[in-house]
Parts: C-alpha cells; sequence; structure tokens
C-alpha cells in the first residue's frame, strides 16, 4: 500500500520540488521562459492525455482550443478591458461553449472519423484566425497586455509560478479524474462503448464531459502560451501543434500521470540542445514519435510508473479486480 | 447574351471544381485502397502528391531530365517511398498489436518526416512545377481551359477504369477484396494478406505521386502542400463512404464541386467552414457517408 501510494506520488512530488527550484537554479530570463513553456506544454498534453489516454478519444483539434482560448483571451483584454483573471474566465468560458458546440455532434463519430472532423475543426479554425483580419489581425495576430494582477504587473518569475500552480492544479484534476468512478467509466468508454452502455455508463455525457474539459485544459494552455509569448497569431492552432502534442504525449506516455511532464521537457528542451539542429526539428520529431510507438509505446512515464497506468491500447492489470484496490484507494 | 455568360461561368466552375475534385478524388481513393487492405487511414497520403510534385522539380528542373523520361522517375521514387512506409511504420506496428489508431498516428509521424526530409531538399521555397501538358488557353464549346487541366480530368478516368479492371476483372482483384472484407479468412483461403497490404500502400503511393506531377503546375509545389490533401482526400472519403475506392473518388468530385460553387458564389473566406459544416451535417445525416456501408458504425 505504501509502496504503490510511493511509486504513484513520488515521480509527481520530485517534478514539482525541481519546477519550485528551477527559477533558482536557471540562468537568465530566456531559460526561465523555456521552464515555463515546459509547463505549458505539460498542461497542453495532460488535456489530450485525459481525452485520449484515459477515454480513447482521439481528437487532432486540440490545437483548435488552444487557440481559441488565446484569442478570446487577447479579445478580452484589448476590446473589452477585462482584467487577467476575468479575461482568463471568459477564454476559458469560450472554450467550454464551443467544445459543446462542436463536440455534440462531432462525438457521434468515432475513432478515424472522430480524429478526422476534429482535426477538420482545427483547420477551420486555424483559416478563420488567418483571414478574419479585422478581429484576429491575420498573419500577425494580436498582442497581449503585459500580465497585471490586482494592479501590480507580474515579474516574470511570478508568471512563472503562476503557471506551475496552474500545472500543478491541473495535474490533481488529471489524477482526480484516473482514479474516481470518473476514470473508470472512461476507461470502459475506452474499451467498448456498448458494453459501458450496458453496464450503464451514460457514454454520451462522459465523452462529451472529457472532451470539454480537455478542450478547456488546451485552452488554458493557450491563455498561458499567450502571456508569455505577449501575443497570439494562427500558428496556434497549426499543424505543426498538433505534431508537437502527439510528439510529447506519446514520447511522455499515453495514459500515464506524469507522462506529461517528460513528454513536454523533451519538445521543448530538446531542440534547444540541438540548437544546430533547427531545420531538421520536423523530421526528429517525426523519427522519435515513431521510434517511441515502436519501440517504447509506454513512453518515458512507462519506465516508472505502474503496469498500470500503461498505454491505453494494452489491457491494463487495473482491469484485474486484486489490483483495483489499492488503485483506487 | 446573359444566358450564355451564365452557362460559360458554370462551364468554368465545373471544369475548375472536377480538375480539384479529381485530385481530392485521387487522395480519397487511395486512403480507401489502403484502409480496404489495412483498415489504416494512412495520413501521409497527401505527402505523396507532396512529393510528386517536388520531385517533377527536381528532374525536370534542377537535372534538367525530359519529362519522359522524369515522370517514371518520380513514380518510381513515390512506391519505394510508400514500401519503406510499409515496411518501416505500418508493419512493426502492427507487429506489435497496435490497434488501428495507433497505426494511424505512427502514418502521421510518417507525414512529419516526410515533410522534414523535403524541407531538408527543397527548403521551404514555392516552385513553380514544370508542366507535363500545355498550360496555354484553349476553348471548347465556348469555355476555356487548359491541356494540363483536361489531362488531369482525363488521367482520373482512366485510372478509375484501370482500378476497376484490376479490382472486378482480376484474380489478384478478387484477392484485395477477400483481404478487405476479412483479412483472417482469406489468409486461409490462401491469400497472402501482406502482400495484398503492400501492395495497396505502394500503390497508393504511386497514384499520389501521379497526382502530384499532374496538380503540380497549377498549385505549385511547396513542403507543406501534403497536409490538406490528405484532409481534402479524408472529407472525399467521409462523403463517398469507407467502403469502397469509388465511392470516395465520387465524394472528392462532389467537394471540388461544391469549393468551387461556394467560393464563387459566396465568399472565398467561408468557403471552407460551410464545406466542413456541410459534410459534418452528411455525418450527422448518414454517419457511413452517401453512398457509404456500415463501416463506420464498425468499431
Amino acid at each position: 500500500m505504501t509502496a504503490t501510494l510511493m511509486r504513484n506520488w513520488l515521480p509527481a512530488i520530485v517534478i514539482l520540488a525541481l519546477g519550485l527550484a528551477l527559477p533558482f537554479l536557471v540562468a537568465g530570463n530566456y531559460q526561465l521562459r523555456l521552464a515555463t513553456l515546459v509547463w505549458i506544454y505539460a498542461v497542453l498534453g495532460m488535456g489530450f492525455n485525459m481525452l485520449f489516454g484515459f477515454a480513447g478519444q482521439l481528437s487532432l483539434g486540440q490545437q483548435a482550443f488552444f487557440a481559441i482560448g488565446a484569442y478570446a483571451f487577447a479579445l478580452a483584454q484589448i476590446h473589452l478591458g477585462l482584467s487577467l483573471p476575468l479575461a482568463a474566465l471568459t477564454g476559458l468560458a469560450v472554450c467550454a461553449l464551443v467544445s459543446i458546440l462542436v463536440g455534440l455532434p462531432v462525438l457521434r463519430m468515432r475513432t478515424h472519423y472522430l480524429a478526422m472532423a476534429t482535426l477538420m475543426f482545427a483547420m477551420v479554425v486555424h483559416d478563420v484566425a488567418l483571414r478574419w483580419t479585422d478581429v484576429t489581425g491575420g498573419t500577425s495576430g494580436l498582442r497581449v497586455p503585459p500580465p497585471h494582477l490586482f494592479g501590480d504587473r507580474l515579474e516574470r518569475i511570478e508568471v512563472y509560478y503562476l503557471i506551475m500552480a496552474l500545472a500543478t492544479v491541473v495535474f490533481l484534476l488529471q489524477v482526480f479524474v484516473k482514479s474516481t468512478h470518473l476514470g473508470r467509466a472512461l476507461e470502459a468508454v475506452k474499451t467498448d462503448e456498448s458494453a459501458a452502455m450496458s453496464l450503464g455508463v451514460n457514454v454520451t455525457y462522459y465523452k462529451l464531459g472529457v472532451f470539454v474539459l480537455a478542450a478547456s485544459v488546451a485552452g488554458v494552455a493557450g491563455m498561458a502560451y499567450a502571456m508569455v509569448s505577449r501575443g497570439v497569431d494562427p500558428s496556434y492552432s497549426g499543424i505543426g501543434m498538433v505534431i508537437n502534442l502527439l510528439t510529447l504525449a506519446v514520447i511522455g506516455g499515453l495514459g500515464t500521470r506524469i507522462g506529461p511532464f517528460f513528454g513536454a521537457a523533451l519538445v521543448i528542451l530538446l531542440p534547444q540542445f540541438l540548437a544546430g539542429l533547427q531545420e531538421y526539428q520536423t523530421l526528429l520529431y517525426g523519427v522519435a514519435l515513431l521510434l517511441f510507438m515502436i519501440f517504447l509505446p509506454g513512453g518515458l512515464a512507462g519506465l516508472i510508473e505502474r503496469p498500470a497506468m500503461k498505454a491505453p491500447e494494452q489491457d491494463t492489470p487495473s482491469e484485474r479486480p486484486g489490483r483495483l484496490g489499492s488503485e483506487a484507494r | 447574351m446573359v444566358t450564355e455568360a451564365r452557362l460559360d461561368i458554370l462551364g468554368i466552375l465545373v471544369l475548375s471544381g472536377l480538375t480539384n475534385g479529381s485530385v481530392y478524388a485521387l487522395v480519397g481513393l487511395s486512403l480507401a485502397l489502403t484502409y480496404g487492405a489495412s483498415r489504416v487511414i494512412n495520413f501521409a497520403q497527401g505527402e505523396f502528391v507532396m512529393l510528386g510534385a517536388l520531385a517533377t522539380v527536381l528532374f525536370v528542373t534542377t537535372v534538367a531530365l525530359p519529362m519522359l523520361v522524369s515522370i517514371p522517375l518520380v513514380l518510381v521514387i513515390c512506391a519505394m517511398v510508400g514500401l519503406m512506409l510499409e515496411r518501416f511504420a505500418y508493419r512493426p506496428l502492427v507487429a506489435r498489436n497496435a490497434p488501428p489508431l495507433t497505426v494511424m498516428i505512427g502514418t502521421l509521424a510518417c507525414a512529419s518526416i516526410m515533410v522534414g526530409a523535403a524541407l531538408l531538399v527543397w527548403g521551404p521555397n514555392q516552385y513553380f512545377v514544370p508542366n507535363a501538358f500545355s498550360l496555354d488557353g484553349i476553348t471548347v464549346a465556348g469555355i476555356t481551359s487548359t491541356p494540363q487541366q483536361l489531362a488531369i480530368i482525363a488521367s482520373f478516368a482512366i485510372l478509375m477504369l484501370l482500378i476497376w479492371l484490376l479490382l472486378y476483372r482480376t484474380t489478384f482483384g478478387l484477392a484485395i477484396r477477400a483481404v478487405g472484407i476479412d483479412p483472417e479468412v482469406s489468409k486461409l483461403m490462401g491469400i497472402r494478406a501482406e502482400r495484398v497490404v503492400s501492395f495497396a500502400f505502394v500503390f497508393s503511393a504511386v497514384i499520389g505521386g501521379l497526382a502530384g506531377i499532374l496538380v503540380g503546375p497549377l498549385l505549385g509545389g511547396h513542403v507543406s502542400m501534403g497536409v490538406v490533401l490528405t484532409i481534402k482526400g479524408f472529407m472525399a472519403v467521409i462523403l463517398g463512404g469507407m467502403g469502397s475506392p469509388f465511392a470516395a473518388a465520387a465524394g472528392g468530385l462532389a467537394i471540388g464541386l461544391l469549393e468551387a460553387t461556394v467560393a464563387f458564389y459566396g465568399n472565398s473566406l467561408y468557403a471552407e467552414p460551410i464545406i466542413f459544416g456541410l459534410i459534418l451535417l452528411t455525418l450527422i445525416v448518414r454517419p457511413a457517408g452517401l453512398l457509404g456501408e456500415w463501416e463506420a458504425m464498425r468499431r
């Protein structure tokens, strides 16, 4: 029991401790910015992880909500003059609303159809962001005012801790979803929708719920990204974003709790170490994605976490009644 | 006078719709062919169009080979890349019991690899793709067109005929259809299902390359042109139905025509959202596509 607890929580605690200490370890604003981006990507990854890793619903449209959140956040500050928290709430509400409107029809589809329909939706969002120049600012995008909270302008380090706190909240949310009845219902939906339905799981409700949750989390990541970059542009919803997201999700480990942190760190930091190889990035991401899928389907986190948390495709031992108890408590 | 002008416009719309539609149809039917054999949506399908267009630039413009020599070379390259995709991505993943969605993410990784490799070879520039047929306007029955445009539509028609002959008039075609229905049972019947899958990947890659050679001069060659075509091809598959390459091709033509019409009569800004909305509506009313089978409902 204690060993299980240790194994489940220790990696997360180590990561959080490292995160707390990080601003004192990095040199300069640029490195602090990178560290902030790692948390943002981890948030984005956790949203996708809940949707695909836990519930088996492959959406290739998460980057659309990333962009919608960011644009709504920017517009609320520019045109409505809202403060940071209110603008963030607006962005969150817009994301939730759009995801309900899109999710209701789209979630009637499964597997490939769902993946492609969500990707189409993202491309429409990308097109609109690119061409609706009056509102979105076209290719150059919008500028986001410097972050202020309760009248004070936030320092970079405060922004870092704010975003790290957000990532922690999303992480706890993810653990909550995974280890309560919600997680088991989603697992049932992932394994077999008809069987889940016959066991009394309201499939439509759970699918829509996790879709809206993932979209909102992606929106939060988008807002944080806009806040750090001081702007938003159409590349937020571009195809590169979904490649980044898939790479970080698969390399980190789908369906694991801490996978998104590993994946995000790798996706952000690796290109920095390979600075001269910038033009190889697309190629390298593709190769890494493929190699991990073939040789390490559990991702990096799969090496650490219990097998019960492994990749979604495999029959998880948590389905065995004996394991379930220690898992839930 | 007025009626004549409108007929003109209609003719141009239909022609440009059919031209783009043929390309979508070619991508769509190759997606459906691969899906039929392997139950996998090949996300790299549009990248073969990109490869076809840019390889034409390489051979004709850079190396200055004649068009007639270049075309077979381009197709051979596409076939080889298609085979590599099947050997190094599809097979290892399937051998490790990866479900179709995971394999699809694997093909997405391949698309990323192809774009990344193309970026190293060709860089991020837009290229003029040399045309196999003349781009000078010719006027037939009051409608102006180019031989290149007509060649696209004609090649599409010829390919459809060839594929129909292959699928329904040869023993190998029977094997392809059998694998499409049930790979396990077809293996028991002595069909080499792996060969059918290899063939589907290579054949689809060649069709993609051909589409690239044909449409390159009209679209221009760019490393990132593939994704849009994959999506359009998949929209064609959705609209027509996953069940047969011909339904997918019909879906492609329909999307081409729809696009031309919406862009002309409406606003080109909203053409994409409108088509997307229409396809979503189609999926809600008929989840298996307009001409589809029960495929979509199957897990």
